[in-house]
């Protein structure tokens, strides 16, 4: 039997994935630009610029550790900039008047939790386009967030703890990208190891498919909902914890990069396809150009335009390459 | 052909006014109620002043909103309108302040607008690109574009033609505002367009089936890709009458507008999905948004109330569209 | 426009001593497979071509390049005499090739009148569609067919037998001289199929060449001229349908002889009721429907179009809800009502509809096998890929499904094959009672009889399986017992042996 031969060569199987093409391209991108950076700017490669890196990606993969895992159910969640900035200020305001990071995180993640299941109940329960049922949910959040407060909630509690989530170190590596790789694991080995994983690939894929083989297609959406939302909850404290401040202000266009940063990994918006190590690549790969964009002391604001270019490029890259293997 | 006049008598005229009288009937009642609960409830709601002042608040999400309709019921989405607001106003702006010329301006303008509008249909019907990464891209591209150009300052608009002015506050008949005018022309337009050009039953058939498109005969890649110059243009113009409005050229114009235009769309029955819906029906979704946020703000209710409970409605919306859907296919 | 032809044109304009259309040594081939190798088609004007052969024998293929959805690789296409080149969808219609696919081509959304000339509008004034011109040629189309739809009716709301006149007004709307329907009789009742062959027959009266692609050897018998029947992509034989046999037919199509189609293998059925439903009615369709299957026994359920068949497999495994009725799986109730419940008791469905209700198209064959058995795979949530695969493969060897490897994703596999991956799929899980849904839909004769070996194995095995079927010779041929529908309530339950084609029909319409 060729199995293996075959499973590398090109299935989709989620072992074929991690060396598929998708991903080796990406790869090779990601080396492309770390060697271009380092010989513009050697620094690039000082462990101070590498841990900066790797801070800035932490939000993010936070995030579209949840988001991967959402899409390739088949659904989108545009509410989680939104919802990222909302949050920080829900947590910021319970911990001042607790002092208690145990409370005001858990206070986060209820609320971004419960922002997941609504999203989630509207999508399965009310079979709204999950496009239409997040944007509707964004503006809720947007308008409700100012409601909630007009102005940023600066940080009163000074809790040592809380200021550590943010700006923290373990030794070298700071505390927000070992919750990120800790995140980052867990989902990983989810979608790739695990019943659940391989039912939410099966729900992307064909959904009354999984109905008829007695699961419960509803939930694995809402769990992949939720799971977003409470990634959102942990990346929006660990935010707050940055700007020392809850801003009602702070994950415009958040939502944006998250899913840049997934679809640029090779997840497809139609579901049933993709991989976090994928997601990987996709945060680090817009991560460094944003990186490269700074320590080359080019225009910042260069830091829009350029994400916007690669998630076409790369969209457009998948396309070519998924020709060239029919035909 | 005495057989064919029989039963011609016997089919109800307009083709698809008939299929979709029942979704914009609902939206009119929608709007009156609306109307009818603002006007007891808040004073001078019902003045020809504030009914024309809302007319001209839409007039933006109006023009829009035609091109994001016509795009949806190509099946496709465009969510780079807001972006490509800000975008344009820098062109309109630099080269009326150089030349004086509204025309000049105006026309550089639409020039940017209708190469955003090819570059948006040619990646997605050339090039086959999603179309929701496609705009999501050009959109991180313009508004980063526009930051790049201005910085954080906005370039005000020196020149202060009166044609120009006139574009924010001019009334026809010192009633109507222009922007509203425009709004009314290039609904009519593209609404006998939509509905009575063969190529507006092709955006319709290419929405609905692409497939049957193709087999009658039809390439679909030029119906969507001149969708989306059509959508690009509109905002265009949408973007050159915000200008005048704020008489400048800022990177904060047009942020999220994409969303509530969509949201308005939406609303007006026009289904992502392709094929569905019609402009009366968008434009109805974008007036009932509009009174209603400004019958709130009448109301003494902050503007962020308006988020919410726009929010709130195109989900209700949609969920409530999609269980009548549901339900007539059960039953 | 087409007025002229419909009324004065008849088919005068049409010689009838030139082909309507010659095609001559044509190839066409796909990545690792030779689709069509040098196949004539030559089509007399007004007369009746039947297009047989398999799945994969080439029809398909050879009708989408009529129709300008493939181009070809080789060969030369020549009408009235002279050489064409269709390149395109509407290359194909200008020649006046009108093909009406399986899968009716029609805006849904769209009125009848307007699909008819979604082609190309009649304009009037400036451009503007003439909407009234439109709705008088619509109805004056139907009436030359004679066949009444309501041109103002929106399409979707028709039912498939009406959709078909629409597609083919169309094509008179567009002066078509040739006239391809695919498969046209599989989702219509016998009413309706009559009234279909009459309105092929008068397409050849007006001297229109008509292709007609299909499975059924009697229905080519009743309309067909000429036969010309394919062959894994080769030409077989062209012959008047005079000098064909059901025998010769089928030998030719297969080239070999069957001599049956379900040769029976396992013993007498059971007596252990292994499903009992009890007064079963759903909101749309299913009133009061009370049966019992036994462990071992394949109970047949036939009935035309619309008869209830794929609503009552729905509703049995707890897919569709329920308004009333109890469903018993080997003594346990199936409460709540959901297919969760349901496979735990042990019932499943292999859907009608493959592709979108069963298959994981992107998904690898081996993920395809085991999702409903998943669980049984895992230890604290895990999946033990070895055991998976090692099972997955078990099935593949047994069930001899052709596939380069589990790792191919599903979608490249052929029907058969992935029917046969779908019931690997229950079979893993453990049932007692499957609901086979049209097992043979859009699978090829060989591989059919080799899904009836199936089930007729699984069966042997002890499962009580209940198929539905609108197939005759499957049911017949098939089950021990056999029930019939009709407008959502059981008319009829009888045995095999007393069942006959005339109780069978006369039960079923009711």
């Amino acid at each position: 039997m060729s199995e293996l031969t075959h499973a590398s060569a090109r299935g989709r199987s989620i072992g074929g994935q991690l060396l598929g093409g998708g991903q080796l391209v990406l790869g090779v991108i990601l080396a492309a630009l770390c060697i271009a950076i380092s010989i513009a700017a050697p620094q690039f490669y000082s462990e101070a610029n590498i841990i900066a890196i790797l801070r800035q990606c932490s939000l993010v993969l936070i995030v579209a550790s949840g988001m991967t895992m959402l899409i390739i159910t088949a659904e989108v969640d545009l509410s989680v900039g939104a919802s990222l900035a909302f949050v920080g200020c829900i947590g910021m305001a319970v911990l001042n008047s607790t002092h208690s990071l145990a409370l005001g995180m858990l206070a986060a993640l209820a609320f971004s939790g419960g922002v997941g299941l609504f999203n989630g109940l509207v999508v399965t329960r009310l079979r709204v386009n999950s496009l239409i049922a997040t944007i509707g949910t964004m503006m809720m959040l947007q308008g409700g967030v100012y409601l909630f407060t007009r102005e940023a909630v600066q940080n009163h509690n000074q809790l040592a703890s809380f200021t550590d989530l943010g700006a923290g170190y373990v030794g070298a590596v700071p505390v927000p990208v070992i919750l990120a790789a800790l995140i980052f694991v867990v989902a990983y080995v989810t979608l790739r190891f695990t019943t659940l994983g391989r039912y939410l690939y099966a729900v992307g894929a064909n959904e009354k498919a999984v109905r008829l083989s007695g699961l419960r297609s509803e939930r694995l959406k809402l769990f992949a909902f939720v799971v977003t939302g409470l990634c959102v909850g942990i990346a929006g404290m660990i935010l707050s914890s940055l700007m020392n401040a809850g801003q009602p202000t702070a994950g415009r266009g958040f939502e944006l990069t998250v899913i840049a940063a997934v679809i640029l990994g090779g997840t497809s918006l139609l579901g049933g396809r993709g991989s976090l190590f994928g997601t990987l690549l996709g945060v680090l790969v817009l991560k460094v150009i944003d990186n490269g964009i700074i320590i080359l002391g080019w225009n910042q604001d260069l830091q829009m335009v350029v994400p916007g270019i690669v998630i076409i490029l790369a969209t457009y890259l998948d396309i070519i390459r998924n020709k060239a293997n029919v035909r | 052909m005495s057989l064919a006049s029989t039963a011609s008598a016997k089919a109800e005229p307009p083709m698809l006014a008939r299929l979709f009288a029942r979704q914009e009937v609902a939206l009119l009642v929608c709007l009156i109620l609306v109307l009818a609960f603002f006007s007891v409830t808040v004073e001078n709601f019902f003045s020809v002043r504030n009914l024309t002042n809302v007319l001209g608040q839409a007039s933006l999400p109006l023009i829009a909103g035609i091109g994001c309709a016509i795009v949806f019921i190509s099946g496709e989405v465009d969510i780079s309108i807001g972006s490509l607001l800000a975008t344009i106003a820098l062109p309109l702006i630099i080269v009326m302040n150089d030349t004086n010329s509204l025309l000049l301006g105006v026309g550089v303008a639409l020039l940017f607008g209708l190469i955003i509008g090819v570059v948006n249909g040619y990646l997605t019907a050339y090039a086959g690109i999603n179309s929701l990464i496609v705009t999501l891209g050009t959109m991180f591209i313009m508004r980063g574009g526009v930051y790049l150009y201005t910085g954080q300052r906005a370039i005000p608009d020196d020149a202060s033609l009166d044609s120009f002015i006139a574009l924010s506050d001019g009334r026809l008949f010192n009633i109507i505002p222009y922007s509203a005018v425009i709004a009314i022309v290039l609904l009519v337009a593209f609404g006998y367009m939509m509905q009575h050009r063969p190529f507006g039953r092709q955006i319709y058939a290419v929405g609905g089936n692409q497939e049957v498109a193709r087999l009658a005969g039809y390439d679909v890649r030029p119906v969507k890709f001149i969708c989306f110059i059509i959508s690009a243009l509109l905002a265009t113009v949408a973007g050159i009458i915000l200008a005048a409005r704020v008489g400048s050229a800022q990177h904060t114009a047009g942020l999220n507008f994409e969303f509530q235009v969509v949201a308005a769309t939406v609303l007006g029955g026009v289904s992502l999905a392709g094929g569905i819906g019609s402009l009366t029906g968008m434009a109805l979704g974008v007036l009932i948004l509009q009174f209603l946020s400004n019958g709130l703000r009448g109301l003494g209710l902050p503007t962020e109330w308006q988020l919410v409970i726009t929010g709130m409605i195109i989900i209700a919306a949609v969920a409530f569209d999609e269980a009548k859907r549901r339900r007539a296919i059960g039953g | 426009m087409s007025v002229d032809f419909l009324h004065h044109g008849k088919g005068a304009a049409i010689d009838t001593n030139v082909p309507a259309l010659e095609m001559r040594g044509i190839g066409k081939r796909f990545p690792g497979v030779v689709a069509l190798d040098n196949v004539d088609l030559t089509l007399e004007p007004g007369k009746i071509h039947a297009l047989m052969g398999e799945n994969g024998a080439g029809k398909s293929t050879l009708i989408k390049i009529m129709a300008g959805v493939y181009g070809k690789d080789a060969g030369t296409i020549r009408m009235r005499g002279g050489e064409v080149d269709i390149k395109s969808p509407r290359d194909s219609l200008k020649q006046g090739i009108k093909v009406v696919f399986q899968e009716i081509a029609l805006i849904s959304e769209f009125t009848v009148a307007e699909n008819i000339f979604l082609e190309g509008y009649p304009t009037g004034r400036a451009g503007s569609i003439d909407w009234k011109k439109i709705r008088a040629e619509s109805a004056a189309l139907f009436n030359r067919i004679g066949f009444n739809v309501d041109p103002a009716a929106r399409t979707g709301s028709l039912p498939v037998s009406q959709q078909q006149m629409v597609e083919i007004a169309r094509a008179l709307a567009h002066e078509a001289r040739v006239v391809v329907m695919d498969e046209p009789t599989s989702s219509l009742t016998p009413n309706e199929v009559s009234l279909l062959f009459a309105v092929i027959r008068r397409l050849a009266a007006l001297g229109i060449a008509v292709v007609y692609v299909s499975h059924k050897l009697d229905e080519v018998f009743e309309i067909a001229d000429t036969v010309t029947v394919l062959r894994d992509g080769r030409h077989i034989s062209t012959k008047p349908i005079g000098e064909h046999t059901n025998d010769t037919l089928i030998q030719d199509m297969i080239g070999r002889r069957i001599e049956n189609l379900f040769p029976r293998q396992r013993g007498a059925a059971g007596t252990k009721v292994a499903l009992s439903v009890e007064k079963l009615s759903t909101a749309k369709k299913l009133h009061e429907v009370s049966f019992e299957a036994r462990a071992g026994e394949v109970l047949g359920f036939f009935g035309l179009m619309g008869a209830g068949r794929t609503e009552l497999a729905k509703a049995i495994v707890g897919y569709d809800p329920i308004t009333s009725g109890t469903i018993t799986v080997d003594g346990s109730r199936l409460a709540p009502h959901d297919t969760r419940t349901g496979v735990k008791l042990g019932i499943g469905l292999l859907t009608e509809d493959r592709k979108s209700e069963g298959l994981m198209g992107e998904l690898p064959v081996y993920q395809n096998a085991s999702l409903a058995s998943l669980g049984t795979f895992a230890r604290l949530g895990f999946v033990d890929k070895a055991k998976e695969h090692k099972a997955v493969q078990d099935y593949v060897d047994r069930f001899r499904i052709k596939t380069p490897s589990l790792f191919q994703q599903i979608k490249n596999l052929s029907g058969g094959n992935q029917q046969k991956v779908l019931i690997s799929r229950w079979l893993m899980r453990g049932l007692k009672v499957i609901v086979v849904d049209e097992p043979t839909r859009g699978i090829d004769v060989g591989a059919k009889s080799e899904i009836f070996a199936l089930i007729d194995r699984l069966a042997g095995e002890g499962l009580a399986v209940v198929m539905m079927t609108s197939e005759m010779p499957e049911l017949l041929g098939l089950a021990d017992r056999i029930a019939v529908m009709c407008e959502g309530r059981l008319t009829a339950i009888m045995s095999r042996d007393e069942a006959t084609q005339e109780k069978i029909l006369n039960a079923a319409i009711g």
